[in-house]
């Protein structure tokens, strides 16, 4: 027996001490990502990967990525990750928040999630591009020939909200007069492709002639009905996707995009573990560095692209301000609003 | 709200309603049949996701629509002969052998997915419709409930079928004895495994079916997990409908509708919690279900494996 009754706590803490300080000013040498679909999705899953994989080339480090999940219990993966020297570990889904702040502070290693901060283990990564979203909604409103937008999400997570909520301050900062049309396929239904078709064949059928479509797996349901439906009036559809680029599937409907580029971030968050500065403040994307930015495809107008660059350096400099809503309550509470005004 | 109440808008929602409802009268019917026979078959999730792939597959492979269909049959078939195999041959426990099936269909075909159709997502074509003469004239209601997809009617047509089977013929009340007293069906000289294997096998080729129509018709591409939970709807409309086929099909066409007032409630910014708007399908269905169907129960062998001299 190495210590007595009295010596015991004492030690207990020293090591807790050590071991909970263990995590600060390591360093990185292998970069984890998990995601719940499979990285071929033009969107969230791929350019999650993608940005975890770019962040591993640009800082050095060795990369580990585990796909298609999906949103259940991932713990023994996060534990696996962990023991097997996942210094990073980032857990790309909303619903991974809770375990995965569970196995940081079990496993003494850094996690990446969409929710919260708590450093040193934790950090809180926003990736929303309610800027973009913004100039998104500027290109809609140039673009209707019906008056009529759709907003067509997947689920009522910050990031969709917050975009939700950019496009339609967007709209409505050129053409107040426009009306906006807002359907939620389901509470998590990412996956819902025909659920998608669905709601996007209703919000055409009320008059939208262009959709803003947030929904991983189920854009491709609402692309599918831009695709083979035209508006009450015969107009062609526009869609405007987010996170990826589809422009190498695109059948001619494909807008625009607000494009998600992470690898910025997850770079800053290893230069910040081995700064000691983890979870300290919070990441985001942002229009100054290109992370989020709207895509340019040939069917945008010159001239609108040129309103779209003007407005863009308006946001910069600050001189237009995007508020930022995440609440779902709040988002509807907009999307009314802005429904019933324009009625 | 109000100038959202076109013919047009209306339409898209009751044909919206329609094309969400088939799957799960296909899959459901599949079911009612299955534990008719004794065979609870939890499997039903992944019988749908293996048809929705092999339809999918085979009508962007050149097989045409209707090929497709019948690809989504032989496949639900095929994973239906795990249920028969394991369940009716064996008699291991139906629920674990129903769960590894959709598990393991869930990730063979996001494989399969990621492999043939993850870099150019290939898409149907708008299926073609038939608008039944006269009745898609009717005004409102019309272009949304009579002019459909060949399949769409099929389905419709299928709970009346089934009700002539089960009321009227031999093997209905074979199917029947296999679930309520195997060994009466036993003693009267007919095989129960066959009973139950063709039970067991129309429950997948009908989940195939409606797998196949979910990627065909109702969204025109596949994409990994699309199935998105009907087959366990399926499952419990099955369950709450007990006997009678056009409850299920009044079951899943009100879920359908629900879905469709869901988001018309939300298109014409009704502003109230989008939980609530959202459990409207599944609590209507339910409460009308068990309302009206409550003195109904379930087959009285469901889900025991029957072996002859064991009681």
């Amino acid at each position: 027996m190495i210590f007595n009754r009295s010596v015991r706590p004492l030690a207990g803490a020293v090591l807790g001490l050590a071991l909970s300080t263990g995590a600060m000013a390591a360093e990185v040498k292998t970069i984890a990502v998990l995601t719940p679909e499979q990285g071929t999705d033009f969107g969230w899953n791929q350019q999650g990967i993608e940005g975890a994989e770019a962040a591993a080339e640009a800082t050095g480090k060795e990369i580990i990525v585990a796909q298609g999940l999906g949103y259940g219990n991932v713990r023994p993966t996060l534990r696996e990750l962990a023991e097997d020297g996942a210094d990073l570990i980032i857990a790309h889904a909303s619903g991974y928040t809770t375990e995965a702040i569970e196995v940081a502070k079990e496993m003494n290693v850094h996690v990446a999630v969409g929710a919260t901060s708590e450093p040193p283990l934790v950090g809180m990564y926003e990736l929303a591009g309610e800027k973009g979203s913004f100039l998104a909604g500027v290109l809609a409103a140039r673009m209707t020939k019906t008056g009529t937008i759709g907003i067509v999400v997947s689920s009522e997570s910050p990031n969709w909200n917050a975009q939700s909520a950019g496009f339609a301050q967007g709209v409505k900062s050129v053409a107040p007069e426009t009306t906006l049309r807002y359907a939620i396929i389901g509470p998590a239904a990412y996956a819902d492709v025909a659920g998608a078709r669905r709601v996007t064949e209703s919000v055409i059928a009320s008059g939208a002639d262009v959709i803003f479509g947030q929904g991983n797996g189920s854009s491709f349901g609402m692309i599918q009905a831009v695709e083979t439906l035209k508006t009450p009036g015969g107009d062609k559809v526009w869609f405007i996707d987010v996170i990826g680029d589809k422009s190498s599937i695109d059948k001619g409907h494909l807008l625009s995009s607000v494009l998600w580029d992470m690898g910025p971030v997850f770079t800053q968050m290893v230069k910040d573990i081995e700064a000691d500065t983890f979870g300290t403040a919070s990441y985001a994307l942002n229009l100054e560095d290109g992370s989020q930015r709207l895509l340019k495809t040939d069917h945008i107008p010159e001239d609108v692209w040129a309103e779209l660059e003007d407005v863009k350096a308006k946001i910069i400099s600050g001189e237009i301000e995007v508020e930022m809503v995440i609440e779902p309550a709040a988002t509807r509470a907009m999307m009314s609003e802005t429904i019933a005004s324009a009625e | 709200m109000s100038g959202l109440l076109t013919e047009t808008f209306l339409a898209a929602l009751l044909s919206g309603a329609v094309v969400a409802a088939v799957p799960l009268i296909l899959a459901g019917l599949g079911e009612q049949m299955s534990e008719r026979a004794g065979v609870l078959n939890i499997g039903l999730e992944g019988m749908i996701l293996g048809g929705a792939y092999a339809g999918f597959a085979a009508a962007v492979g050149g097989w045409g629509i209707w090929g497709g269909f019948a690809a989504g049959i032989l496949a639900g078939m095929a994973l239906a002969m795990i249920m028969v195999v394991f369940c009716v041959r064996l008699g291991i426990n139906q629920i674990i052998v129903g769960i590894a099936i959709t598990l393991g269909v869930t990730g063979v075909t996001a494989l399969l997915h990621n492999v043939y159709f993850a870099r150019t997502y290939p898409r149907l074509p708008a299926p073609e419709k038939w608008a039944i003469p006269g009745l898609s004239q009717i005004p409102l209601i019309g272009p949304g409930l009579f002019d459909h997809h060949l399949m769409t009617y099929a389905a419709l047509l299928a709970p009346f079928v089934l009700m002539w089977l089960y009321k009227g013929s031999f093997l209905g009340l074979n199917l029947s004895a296999a679930g309520e007293k195997p060994e009466a069906l036993d003693a009267a000289g007919i095989d129960v495994t066959r009973t139950r294997t063709t039970g067991a096998l129309f429950a997948g080729a009908m989940a195939g079916l409606g797998g196949a129509y979910l990627s065909e018709i109702g969204s025109g591409i596949f994409v990994p997990a699309m199935s998105h939970g009907s087959g366990f709807i399926a499952i419990v409309l099955a369950m709450l409908a007990r006997h009678r086929p056009v409850w299920v099909m009044g079951g899943a066409l009100l879920f359908g509708l629900c879905l469709s007032a869901a988001t018309a409630l939300q298109v014409g910014g009704v502003e109230i919690p989008t939980d609530f708007i959202q459990m409207l399908p599944f609590a209507m269905v339910m409460a009308v279900l068990i309302a009206f169907g409550r003195k109904a129960r379930l087959p009285a062998a469901l889900g025991t494996p029957y072996r002859r001299g064991q009681r």
